[in-house]
C-alpha cells in the first residue's frame, strides 16, 4: 500500500451528497492533480460523518482539521493554502454560534467532543466501499473470535451480559431474543436486519448503512452463528439507494473474502445474506408487517402471539433486529460484555444514536452514552436554539413518540425515563422545537403521518387515527369545543390500548403528551380561538402596521400582489390595508413583507 | 393442564387453548367480529379484547389469539375492557352504519349513536377480512383482496375487475358477518345440483333420502377442493376422519353368467316446450320437482310453497305433456294419470287450494285405480277434459293479475277456458334414457321404435331379450308403473335362476364351410350377436353355435358363399323356389 | 481472491496501518516540511518527494508526514521539523535530498539526532 502524507475524508453521506459533495470531491481531485500532489495527498469518500447540518464537509488527516459548507469555488484556495503550503484555511472551519473564533480540529468541536462512538465507530474514517479499510479498523475480528473461540451459547451469553437492548424502538433485550430464537424447535431459522427506517427526521440507520455497511454484515454473521440461522435478509427501504448500493458492494466483497457463503473461516458454518428492497410503507418497519412484505404479501402486521421468534418468516423462527443493534454486536464480541455494560445506566446500556433535527444549531447524528441529560444534547452537542429563541419541547421517538417539555430538560435519556415521560426511545429521532412551534399543530402533523401510513387492518388505528386527526384539525381551525378534548383523550387512550401493532399503539402519543404538558395551548385554541405560537393560520388575524408600511416599506405593494384573494388594498408610498372580510388567512402577506409591517395576532 | 383465573373463577384448562376458547367453553360471552373457528386468528376488529392482569401492570389483549398461560388472571368485562369495546363499536358504527350485527352489538352495550361522522349510511363492510381470508386461505381462489390503506382500505378484486378465478362458491358471502356481500343468482347459470333446482345444496351430501349406501359423497364437479386444491374444511371438522379427498373412482370387473337390465327412464325436458313456460315462468314445475317439494326432507320441509314463499290458492296439473302427442311422443306414459291424481290429493291435504286436472282421457286401469279416481272427484278436484294448450302470465282481466293462466279447450262443453292459478305442475312424458343406445350396443340388444329396449317377444318373452342371459325389468323396456315393474323384476329374477347348466340354442343357426372361407372377416362385422370369431391358425372365420341366433346376416354378406344356415341352406331355398316356379 | 482466514485479517490490518495511523493522528514520529513560498522556492518540494520516497521504500507505518507554512527563517530553507513521541521537536535547515535521507535513517528511524544539520533543539517557543 502506497503511503500518503495526508488523507482528505470527503463525507459522501446522503445529506452531503445532495448538497454537492461529489462535485466538491471531483474538484479536489482535479486540483490536487494540477498541483502535482496526487502521490502525497489522497481523497477518500466516507459514509455519513454525522454533522449533516454543515455539509458538504471534509476532514483532513493526520491533523484532524474539519472543513464545512464547502463549494467547488473554495477548492483551489484550500488546496494551495493547506495541502501545498500547510496553512489551514480558517474561513472554512466551523465557528460555534455566539463565538468568533473558528475551531480547527474536529475533535474539539462541541458537536463531536461529547459523543461516544460505538455504532458509528467508523463513520468518516473509512471508505465504506472498501472492505480492507474496515478490516484495518479491527473489522471482522469479532467474527473471528466468535467463530473460532466461542460456542453459540457463549455468544448469546455475551450479548445477554452486555444488556444490549433493541435499538429499533421497543428496547427488548437482544440476547434474550436471540436465545428464544435459538431455542425454537424448527431447524430452519432466519435472521433479518430491519433497515426500513421511516420516522420523519430520523436517519441513523441510513447513516450506518452508508458509512459502515460491513459492521452490519459482521453483526448479522455473528448473530446467525449464535442463533443457528442459515439465511439472513436485510429489508431496506427503497428511498435509500446509496445505502442499498454500498450494502450490495459490501456483501459482494464479504463473499469474495469468504466471510459470507459456505464454510466461513473453515468452521463448517455457512450463512448468506439477501437484500430485499421495501416499497415505501412505514408500517413495514413493524416486524410482523416486515415479514409479510418479505414473503411477498401485503405489508400488514399480524397478531402477536405467535411471535416471530417462534413463527416468523414463512412460519420459521425468525430473529429481527434493527440496523443499529446489529452494528453494536461486533464491538461487544471483540471488546467483551463487561466493557459494554459499563457504559450507560442501570437498565439501558451502551450508547444510542440520535438524529438531532429541528430548531437546533447543530443538526446531525449524535451517538451518546445512555443516561445523558437532555440538556447536554440540546445545549451541549446541539449548541442550543438558533436566533436566541426559547426552547419549548423536544419530540423523541418519531411519530410514535411524545413531546418532552422544557420542564423535563434534565431528564436522563434512557428507555425507562422516556417512557415515563410519555414518550419513547423509538428509533432515536429528536426533533427540537422552539417557542414558535404550536404543540397542537405538532400533534396534528404527526397524526397526519400515522393516519396516512396506517395499513387499515385494525379498526382503532384505521378509523381511530382518522377521527383523532379530524378532531385536531377542527381545533386548529378554531372549530373545536371543550367536549372535543374529552373525546380526543378518550379515543387516544383506547387506540393506544387496543390497536393491533406498534404503529397504532403509539400513534396517539404525540396527542397524549402534548395534552399532558401543553393543555393550555389546546384550551386557548378552543376557548379564545387563538394559537399562541401563531402557527395555526386559521386562528390568526393579519393586519398591517400602517406606520411601518409607509416609513419602512414605502408602501411597496408586494403583499397586495401576492394576496390570492385580493384582500389587500392600497397605493404606492401609502399604507396598505387588509380587508378582514375577504382575508382567508393564508399568511402570504406575512411571508413576503420584508419590513415586518404585517402583524399577526 | 394450566391454572388460570377467569372472571374470579379458578380454572384448570388445557395448554394451547386461547382465552376465547376457554371463555366459550365456560359460556362467557366475548363479542367477536373477525373471528371464525375455521380461520387463523386475525385480531383486526379488536372487539374480543380482555384485561389480562399482571403483577405490576394489566394489559388489554385480544382473546382470539392470546393463549392462556400459567397463573393468568383474566377479566372479560372489566370497565377498561368494556370502555375499549364501546369506543371500537362506535368507530365501526360510523364505518358500517347499516350492518345489522354492529347495530345489535351496539344496542347490547347501550349505545344508540356514534359520536363520529357517518360518511355512507348504506355501508355494511367492517373490513374484518373474513371474505378475503376465506377466499385466500380456505378456498384458495385468491380472488378477493384489500386495496388502499388506512381509512381508504376496501375489499375488492384485482384491478377492480370481475375475476376469472372466482369459482362462484359463495364462501365469502357465507362468512361475511354483516351481509355486506351478496351472491346474485343469474338465470341460466349452472346450478349446483343439475337434477333438482328447487333449493341450494352442498358439494358434499347424501344423494337422496333412501340412497344405498346411505352415506354422503363428494360432488367433484362442485367441490371447491377439486377447483382450487384447497379448502378441505369438511376434512377438518369430520371427527372420525372419514373424509379422504384423494380417493379415485375405481372400475371393478365382475364375471357373471347373466344380467338383468333395469336402467330406468328419463323425463322429457320441458324447457323445449315454450308454450308451457317451464324455465321461463316462476312456479311452473315438473311433477318430479313437486315430489321433491312435498318431501319432508325437501327444501321447504314438506310445505307446498310458491317461489316467493306464499301458499298457492290454485294449482293446475297438466297431463300428457309430451305423451300422446304427435309432435313429441306418440305413446301413453301410463303412470301420469294416477300420480297426477295423487298429487291433487296431496295438495288438498296440505293447502287450501283449488286443483284443476287437464286431461285427454283418464286411464285408471289398475287394481283399485278407478275407485281412487272416483274419490278424487268427490274430494273436489276439477277435472277438465282438454289438453292444456298454453301457460301464460299475460293477464286479460283483473282476476288474472299476478297469476299463471292455463288455456285449454274443454271438450265436454266445447269452449276455450282460461283458468288462473298460482302453481302449474307439468306431467312430462316418460322417455328412454339418452344413453340407452350405448347400453344396447354393449349387450347386443335392439330397441322398439319409441327407443325403449325390445323384449324377446311381446307376449311370450316379456322379460328376456334376443341376447342369451340378458333380461329386462322396469321402465327401460317401456313406461310402466311400480306394480308392473316389481312384477317384471321378479320375473327376470326367476328367469335368471332357472337358467341351469344347459343352454337352449336356436334350431336354425349358421355355419362356415372351412373349405370355402378365405378369412375376409366381413361376417364378423355384420354379426349383431358377436357369434363369429377369427381362427388365427387356420386363417378362417368360425361361428359359435350357442351364440348364433340364425339371423342370416352373415349368409347374406359372405362374398364367397362359405356361410350358410343349417336347415335353411341356399341350395334348399333355391330348390324350394324352383319347385314353386316349375 | 481466495477465502481468508483470521490470520489474513491481521495481515490486512498491518498492510493498512499507515493509513490508520494517519487518520487517528497518532504515530511514533511526525515530520513537518515547511512549505511557505520561501521554502518551495528553495526546493522544499524535492525534500518532500525524497521524504515520501523514504517512507515508501522502508515501508514504515508509523511516521506522519505533514506540511506547515514558513517558520520565519526564510534564509535557511528548505527546512523540516522532526518530532518523536515524548521528545522535543528538532529543526533541520539547509536541506538537500541526501541530508534528508540521513536524517530519516538516523533520527526518524533510530532516534539519533543528526547534530550537524540541526538548527536547534526545541521549537521557537521553546527558546
Amino acid at each position: 500500500m502506497k503511503p500518503y502524507r495526508a488523507e482528505l475524508m470527503v463525507c459522501a453521506g446522503t445529506g452531503c451528497v445532495s448538497n454537492g459533495a461529489f462535485q466538491v470531491k471531483d474538484a479536489l481531485e482535479n486540483e490536487i492533480k494540477e498541483r502535482g500532489l496526487e502521490n502525497e495527498v489522497r481523497v477518500v469518500t466516507t459514509g455519513c460523518n454525522g454533522f449533516c447540518g454543515v455539509g458538504p464537509l471534509l476532514v483532513v488527516h493526520p491533523d484532524g482539521i474539519f472543513y464545512q459548507l464547502l463549494t467547488t469555488k473554495d477548492i483551489p484556495y484550500l488546496v494551495e493554502e493547506h495541502f501545498l503550503k500547510g496553512r489551514p484555511v480558517q474561513r472554512l472551519m466551523y465557528t460555534p454560534p455566539e463565538d468568533k473564533l473558528p475551531v480547527p480540529k474536529m475533535s474539539e468541536i462541541e458537536f463531536f467532543k461529547h459523543q461516544m462512538l460505538i455504532a458509528l465507530r467508523n463513520r468518516g474514517i473509512i471508505d465504506p466501499e472498501n472492505i480492507e479499510e474496515y478490516i484495518a479498523r479491527d473489522g471482522y475480528t469479532g467474527l473471528a473470535k466468535a467463530l473460532n473461540g466461542m460456542t453459540p451459547e457463549e455468544i448469546i451469553q455475551t450479548v445477554k451480559d452486555s444488556k444490549l437492548r433493541g435499538r429499533g424502538g421497543a428496547g427488548f433485550q437482544t440476547g434474550v431474543k436471540w436465545e428464544l430464537t435459538r431455542k425454537a424447535k424448527e431447524k430452519t431459522k432466519y435472521i433479518v436486519c430491519n433497515a426500513d427506517e421511516g420516522d420523519p427526521g430520523a436517519y441513523m440507520d441510513r447513516s450506518i448503512l452508508e458509512s459502515d455497511p460491513h459492521s452490519i454484515l459482521e453483526g448479522m454473521i455473528i448473530g446467525a452463528r449464535a442463533i443457528g440461522a442459515q439465511q439472513g435478509f436485510i429489508y431496506i427501504r427503497h428511498e435509500y439507494p446509496l445505502a442499498m448500493k454500498r450494502l450490495l458492494i459490501a456483501i459482494d466483497q464479504a463473499k469474495e473474502y469468504g466471510l459470507l457463503g459456505d464454510n466461513i473461516f473453515d468452521t463448517g458454518f455457512s450463512f448468506d445474506i439477501q437484500v430485499h428492497r421495501g416499497a415505501g410503507a412505514f408500517v413495514c418497519g413493524e416486524e410482523t408487517a416486515l415479514l409479510s412484505a418479505l414473503e411477498g404479501q401485503r405489508g400488514e402486521p399480524r397478531p402477536r402471539p405467535p411471535y416471530p421468534v417462534e413463527h416468523g418468516l414463512s412460519g420459521y423462527p425468525t430473529n429481527i433486529n434493527n440496523v443499529e443493534t446489529w452494528a453494536n454486536i461486533p464491538v461487544i464480541i471483540s471488546r467483551g460484555a463487561k466493557w459494554y455494560a459499563e457504559i450507560g445506566t442501570e437498565n439501558s446500556k451502551g450508547t444510542k444514536v440520535f438524529s438531532l433535527v429541528g430548531k437546533i444549531n447543530n443538526t446531525g447524528l449524535v451517538e451518546v452514552p445512555m443516561g445523558i441529560k437532555l440538556r447536554d444534547i440540546i445545549y451541549g452537542i446541539g449548541g442550543g436554539i438558533p436566533d436566541g429563541k426559547k426552547f419549548k419541547a423536544v419530540q423523541t421517538g418519531g411519530p410514535s413518540g411524545g413531546c418532552i417539555p422544557d420542564s423535563l430538560i434534565d431528564l436522563p435519556i434512557d428507555y425507562e425515563s422516556l417512557k415515563e415521560a410519555g414518550s419513547m426511545m423509538g428509533s432515536g429521532g429528536m426533533v427540537v422545537m422552539d417557542e414558535d412551534t404550536c404543540m397542537v399543530d405538532v400533534a396534528r402533523y404527526f397524526l397526519t403521518f400515522t393516519c396516512d401510513e396506517s395499513c387499515g387492518k385494525c379498526s382503532p388505528c384505521r378509523d381511530g387515527t382518522k377521527y383523532l386527526l379530524d378532531i385536531l384539525t377542527r381545533i386548529t381551525e378554531g372549530k373545536g369545543n371543550m367536549e372535543d378534548l374529552d373525546l380526543l383523550e378518550g379515543l387516544s387512550k383506547v387506540v393506544k390500548e387496543t390497536a393491533l401493532c406498534g404503529l397504532g399503539q403509539t400513534a396517539p402519543n404525540p396527542i397524549l403528551t402534548t395534552m399532558k404538558y401543553f393543555r393550555d395551548e389546546y384550551e386557548s385554541h378552543i376557548k379564545d380561538k387563538k394559537c399562541p405560537a401563531k402557527v395555526c393560520r386559521q386562528l390568526n388575524i393579519y393586519t398591517i402596521d400602517e406606520e411601518r408600511c409607509v416609513t419602512e416599506g414605502h408602501g411597496c405593494g408586494v403583499c397586495m400582489r401576492e394576496c390570492p384573494e385580493k384582500a389587500i388594498t392600497g397605493e404606492k408610498k401609502k399604507a396598505h390595508k387588509i380587508n378582514q372580510e375577504i382575508c382567508v388567512k393564508c399568511g402570504a402577506c406575512y411571508d413576503v413583507c420584508r419590513f415586518g409591517a404585517v402583524i399577526v395576532e | 393442564m394450566i391454572n388460570i383465573t377467569l372472571n374470579g373463577k379458578k380454572l384448570s384448562v388445557e395448554e394451547g387453548m386461547t382465552i376465547l376458547q376457554v371463555a366459550q367453553q365456560e359460556r362467557i360471552d366475548i363479542p367477536t367480529l373477525c373471528y371464525h373457528p375455521l380461520l387463523e386468528p386475525y385480531a383486526a376488529c379488536r372487539m374480543c379484547v380482555v384485561e389480562v392482569k399482571g403483577d405490576s401492570k394489566s394489559e388489554l389483549k385480544t382473546s382470539c389469539n392470546t393463549k392462556v398461560q400459567e397463573g393468568m388472571v383474566i377479566e372479560t368485562d372489566s370497565e377498561r375492557t368494556l370502555n375499549a369495546r364501546r369506543l371500537n363499536i362506535e368507530l365501526l358504527m360510523a364505518r358500517a352504519p347499516a350492518a345489522k350485527v354492529i347495530q345489535e352489538m351496539a344496542a347490547q352495550m347501550g349505545i344508540e349513536k356514534t359520536p363520529f361522522p357517518i360518511e355512507n349510511p348504506e355501508a355494511k363492510c367492517i373490513l374484518c377480512g373474513m371474505c378475503v381470508r376465506v377466499c385466500e386461505d380456505v378456498v384458495g381462489a385468491h380472488v378477493l383482496t384489500f386495496e388502499e390503506r388506512g381509512f381508504e382500505r376496501k375489499v375488492t378484486t384485482a384491478f377492480n375487475m370481475p375475476s376469472e378465478k372466482c369459482i362462484e362458491c359463495g364462501a365469502c358471502a357465507y362468512f361475511c358477518p354483516t351481509e355486506a356481500i351478496r351472491v346474485e343468482d343469474f338465470r341460466g347459470r349452472e346450478v349446483l345440483h343439475s337434477e333438482l333446482t328447487l333449493g341450494p345444496t352442498t358439494a358434499i351430501r347424501i344423494p337422496f333420502m333412501q340412497s344405498t349406501p346411505n352415506v354422503p359423497f363428494i360432488d367433484k364437479d362442485n367441490c371447491i377442493h377439486f377447483k382450487t386444491d384447497k379448502c378441505k374444511l369438511c376434512e377438518m371438522v369430520c371427527e372420525p376422519e372419514a373424509i379422504n379427498h384423494d380417493v379415485e373412482d375405481t372400475f371393478k370387473e365382475i364375471e357373471v353368467g347373466s344380467a338383468v337390465l333395469a336402467t330406468g327412464y328419463e323425463l322429457l325436458d320441458c324447457s323445449n316446450m315454450p308454450q308451457y313456460g317451464y324455465g321461463r315462468l316462476d312456479n311452473v314445475i315438473t311433477s318430479l320437482e313437486f315430489e321433491h317439494l312435498c318431501h319432508a326432507s325437501g327444501p321447504t320441509g314438506g310445505k307446498i310453497l310458491l317461489k316467493d314463499g306464499r301458499e298457492p290458492k290454485g294449482v293446475a296439473i297438466l297431463h300428457c305433456i309430451g305423451s300422446r302427442d304427435e309432435n313429441y311422443m306418440k305413446y301413453c306414459s301410463r303412470v301420469c294419470c294416477m300420480y297426477a291424481m295423487k298429487m291433487a290429493h296431496l295438495v288438498h291435504e296440505k293447502v287450501d287450494a283449488e286443483v284443476y286436472e287437464f286431461y285427454i282421457d283418464i286411464r285408471a286401469f289398475g287394481k283399485g285405480y278407478e275407485e281412487f279416481y272416483n274419490r278424487m272427484q268427490k274430494e273436489g278436484t276439477h277435472f277438465i277434459r282438454g289438453k292444456a294448450a298454453e301457460v301464460t302470465n299475460a293477464a286479460l282481466i283483473p282476476e288474472e293479475e299476478n297469476k299463471l293462466i292455463v288455456r285449454a279447450e274443454d271438450t265436454t262443453v266445447n269452449m276455450i277456458r282460461r283458468i288462473p292459478v298460482d302453481l302449474v305442475i307439468l306431467c312430462p312424458a316418460i322417455v328412454a334414457r339418452k344413453d340407452s343406445e350405448k347400453i344396447m350396443k354393449l349387450f347386443g340388444l335392439c330397441s322398439t321404435p319409441d327407443g325403449f329396449f325390445k323384449e324377446q317377444h311381446p307376449k311370450l318373452g316379456p322379460v328376456s331379450t334376443d341376447a342369451d342371459g340378458i333380461f329386462l325389468a322396469g321402465a327401460c323396456q317401456g313406461p310402466k308403473d311400480i306394480p308392473d315393474t316389481v312384477a317384471q323384476g321378479a320375473g327376470a329374477a326367476g328367469a335368471v335362476m332357472s337358467l341351469g347348466d344347459e343352454v337352449a340354442i336356436e334350431p336354425i343357426f349358421s355355419a362356415i364351410d372351412e373349405e370355402i372361407c378365405v378369412g375376409c372377416k366381413i361376417c364378423i362385422g355384420v354379426c349383431p350377436y358377436d357369434a363369429i370369431s377369427y381362427v388365427e391358425d387356420k386363417k378362417i372365420s368360425s361361428i359359435e353355435e350357442t351364440l348364433c341366433k340364425g339371423c342370416g346376416a352373415c349368409v347374406a354378406a359372405c362374398p364367397s358363399g362359405a356361410a350358410d344356415q343349417n336347415c335353411f341352406t341356399n341350395s334348399q331355398i333355391e330348390a324350394e323356389v324352383s319347385g314353386a316356379l316349375f | 481472491m481466495p477465502k481468508i482466514t483470521p490470520k489474513d485479517l491481521a495481515r490486512i490490518r498491518e498492510k493498512s496501518r499507515q493509513s490508520t495511523t494517519l487518520r487517528e493522528g497518532a504515530g511514533r514520529a511526525k515530520v513537518t516540511v515547511h512549505m511557505g513560498t520561501c521554502g518551495i522556492a528553495a526546493g522544499a518540494r524535492d525534500i518532500m518527494s525524497a521524504l515520501m520516497k523514504e517512507v515508501e521504500s522502508r515501508d514504515v507505518k508509523d511516521v506522519l508526514v505533514t506540511t506547515s507554512g514558513c517558520a520565519g527563517l526564510c534564509s535557511r530553507e528548505p527546512m523540516i521539523t522532526v518530532e518523536l513521541l515524548d521528545q522535543p521537536p528538532i529543526k533541520y535547515v539547509d536541506l538537500t535530498k541526501e541530508k534528508m535521507q540521513k536524517i530519516f535513517e538516523d533520527h526518524v528511524m533510530n532516534g539519533n539526532i543528526v547534530n550537524e544539520y540541526a538548527l536547534a533543539v526545541g521549537s521557537e517557543r521553546a527558546h
